[in-house]
């Protein structure tokens, strides 16, 4: 299996605080990869490393063979790396078109293929009667699936997912996990953040398992569910 | 539920009110209006300038740019400095004096690169400020004119000269007119169709979510680098026009009270980001202004003041709804290639 993502030794403090340290994961192409850990263990964070919205203070982020540690976010998605928002985070008032149509616009420099592929996103996440509103008139359910219409706009190979399935119900979260399977199976490779392990179980082959900003687990989700430290660190939180 | 791409006809029709105003504007001196209220007009027109530059930029990504008065008044000092100094009148200065003002405003911009709100507006403000206690400076003002500014002569003046002594002034008034007149309506229709494009709405999304904009592919610096240089090209423009029509050129072009508080109660007023309410205001202000001089007098910065507080309290929401209308029959007809049940 050949690699898409390496991050190695990854570092990133905050002042004192460590929200990362020295931190080495690396994702096949066409994985699914699950990481997990309790709230302020440093997933975000590592999100927001690989993205390039912040930039790690030691270690390197190889994509594709290509050391992009010092690359601007945007550069980054047009190399194929995408991702998503813990919570949502949309354009409040440009229409749904909009948000997802100026990510396209941003990549693909034909106007045609731009709209294209907007309407190909908006069509795959089911928002096309949508597309004329608001983001404020959308259900938090409809708001995650404009993220993941903007994140999957731009044909990327890598598609990071920050708590995609937070505060959904079960037949939405099941709704999400068609969509992640879809494009899996057309090649797209994914890092999926989650609280919990319940829903990465049966998605993701693999988890890093990460605390205090340390990866302390790494395998598969039924190994990890047996693993003494994992099951210490989330005592009290439940893994499932 | 299909959308069908407007005809042609039906989007010609769509530009009928705006052309008619255009026109009806431009024929104003055809009724016969002359002298004082087509000075108005002039000026009116050279703030139009200003107020668009301010929307196009500040109105979309809210980076409030409180240093177009810097700009104008660079480019209103090289006018003057050059007839100074090398004796070219303004009607080869002005473009030179545009070039060098719209390099010296990325002076403004740089900042914006790593500083964010309200900081950007507050560096923003400090550069004519500055400009001012330079110009006025013991060993500067010796150089740049102090107090009492540079004096030049007017644009057109050589040709007006050539003209019986009673119909210069008339010929300029009339000349000045047509000559803003028509770079404004230039400028309006390009900064709309900016402000309305894909561009724009890149400025928008920085102005909404800059983080998120620029993590979903948009590249915000370069996107806000020549979303302010074209920002800067209609301030300098003005600003040299200012300088080219109204000599002598002093430190009262660089005094936001005059060059800044104007444009932005239009913006704010007008509908920040809607180009044709900031653009509107401009005109309605000024107007009423020169209406209720008796009235007001020379309380006018207070007026403004007034006004702007009174809107920020009362804070319109009305334009985002009126720029998110305007894009319902965009979005349908871009979606109308997709079949759907
Ligand atoms: N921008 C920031 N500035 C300061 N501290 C931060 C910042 N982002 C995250 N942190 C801190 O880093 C730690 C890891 O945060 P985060 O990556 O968001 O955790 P998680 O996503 O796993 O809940 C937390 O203690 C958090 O408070
Ligand atoms: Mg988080």
């Amino acid at each position: 299996m050949s690699s898409l993502l390496v991050c190695e030794g990854v570092t990133k403090r905050f002042g004192g605080l460590v929200a990362l340290n020295n931190v080495s994961i690396e994702v096949g192409k066409g994985e699914i990869l699950g990481i997990i850990g309790p709230n302020g263990s440093g997933k975000t964070t590592l999100i927001n490393v690989i993205s390039g919205v912040l930039l790690p203070d030691d270690g390197r982020v190889i994509f594709d063979g290509k050391d992009v540690s010092k690359l601007k976010p945007h550069v980054r998605v047009s190399l194929g790396i995408s991702r998503t928002f813990q919570g949502s985070r949309v354009y409040p008032y440009l229409p749904v078109y909009y948000n997802v149509a100026l990510s396209a616009r941003s990549v693909y420099r034909d106007p045609e293929i731009a709209r294209a592929k907007t309407n190909w996103a908006l069509t795959v996440t089911k928002l096309i009667a949508e597309a004329v509103e608001l983001p404020i008139n959308l259900t938090p359910f409809k708001l995650r699936m404009v993220e993941i219409a903007r994140a999957i706009v731009t044909n990327p190979k890598l598609v990071l997912l920050d708590e995609p399935f937070a505060g959904l119900s079960a037949e939405e979260v099941e709704e999400v996990i068609k969509i992640i399977n879809k494009l899996n199976n057309l090649g797209v490779t994914f890092i999926i953040v989650e609280h919990k392990l319940r829903y990465l179980m049966k998605l993701a082959e693999r988890v890093v398992v990460l605390n205090n900003g340390i990866k302390i687990f790494e395998g598969p989700p039924s190994e990890a569910i047996k693993d003494r430290e994992v099951i210490q660190v989330y005592l009290g939180g439940g893994v499932s | 539920m299909a959308f069908a791409k407007p005809s042609i006809k039906r989007r010609l029709v769509r530009y009928v009110p705006s052309i008619t105003i255009m026109v009806a504007y431009s024929c104003i001196p055809l009724l016969g209006i002359r002298g004082f209220w087509l000075d108005v007009l002039t000026r009116a027109n050279i703030f139009a300038l200003l107020t668009l530059s301010l929307d196009l930029y500040s109105g979309t990504t809210f980076y409030l740019n409180l240093g177009i008065s810097f700009i104008a008044g660079s480019s209103a000092y090289v006018v003057a400095l050059l007839y100074r100094y090398l004796g070219m009148v303004p009607e080869y200065s002005i473009i030179p004096a545009i070039a060098v003002a719209i390099a010296l405003s990325t002076v403004i911009f740089l900042p914006s690169i790593r500083v964010r709100g309200v900081y950007f507006s507050v560096l923003s403000l400090l550069l004519p400020l500055i400009m001012v206690s330079l110009i006025t400076s013991q060993p500067l003002s010796l150089y740049l004119g102090g107090e009492g500014g540079i004096p030049l002569p007017s644009l057109f003046s050589s040709y007006a000269r050539m003209l019986p002594p009673r119909e210069r002034i008339p010929f300029l008034q009339l000349t000045w007119f047509y000559l803003t007149t028509a770079l404004t309506i230039v400028a309006a229709v390009l900064s709309y169709k900016l402000a309305y494009s894909n561009f724009g709405f890149m400025l928008r999304a920085i102005g909404q979510d800059e983080e998120l904009a620029e993590a979903s592919g948009i590249d915000t610096t370069r996107v806000k680098l020549l979303g302010f240089l074209v920002s800067s090209t209609l301030a300098a423009t003005a600003g040299a026009l200012y300088a080219a029509i109204r000599p002598p050129v002093t430190v009262d072009v660089l005094i936001p009270a005059n060059t800044l508080v104007p444009p932005l109660t239009a913006v704010i007023l007008g509908g920040m980001g809607t180009i044709i309410g900031p653009l509107a205001t401009n005109y309605i202000t000024i107007v009423a202004y020169e209406l209720l001089w008796d009235a007001i007098g020379r309380w006018r910065t207070i007026a403004y003041m007034l006004l702007l507080i009174v809107l920020v309290i009362l804070k319109p929401q009305g334009v985002v709804f009126h720029i998110y209308l305007k894009l319902r029959k965009a979005i349908a007809t871009k979606l109308s290639s997709v079949t759907w049940r």
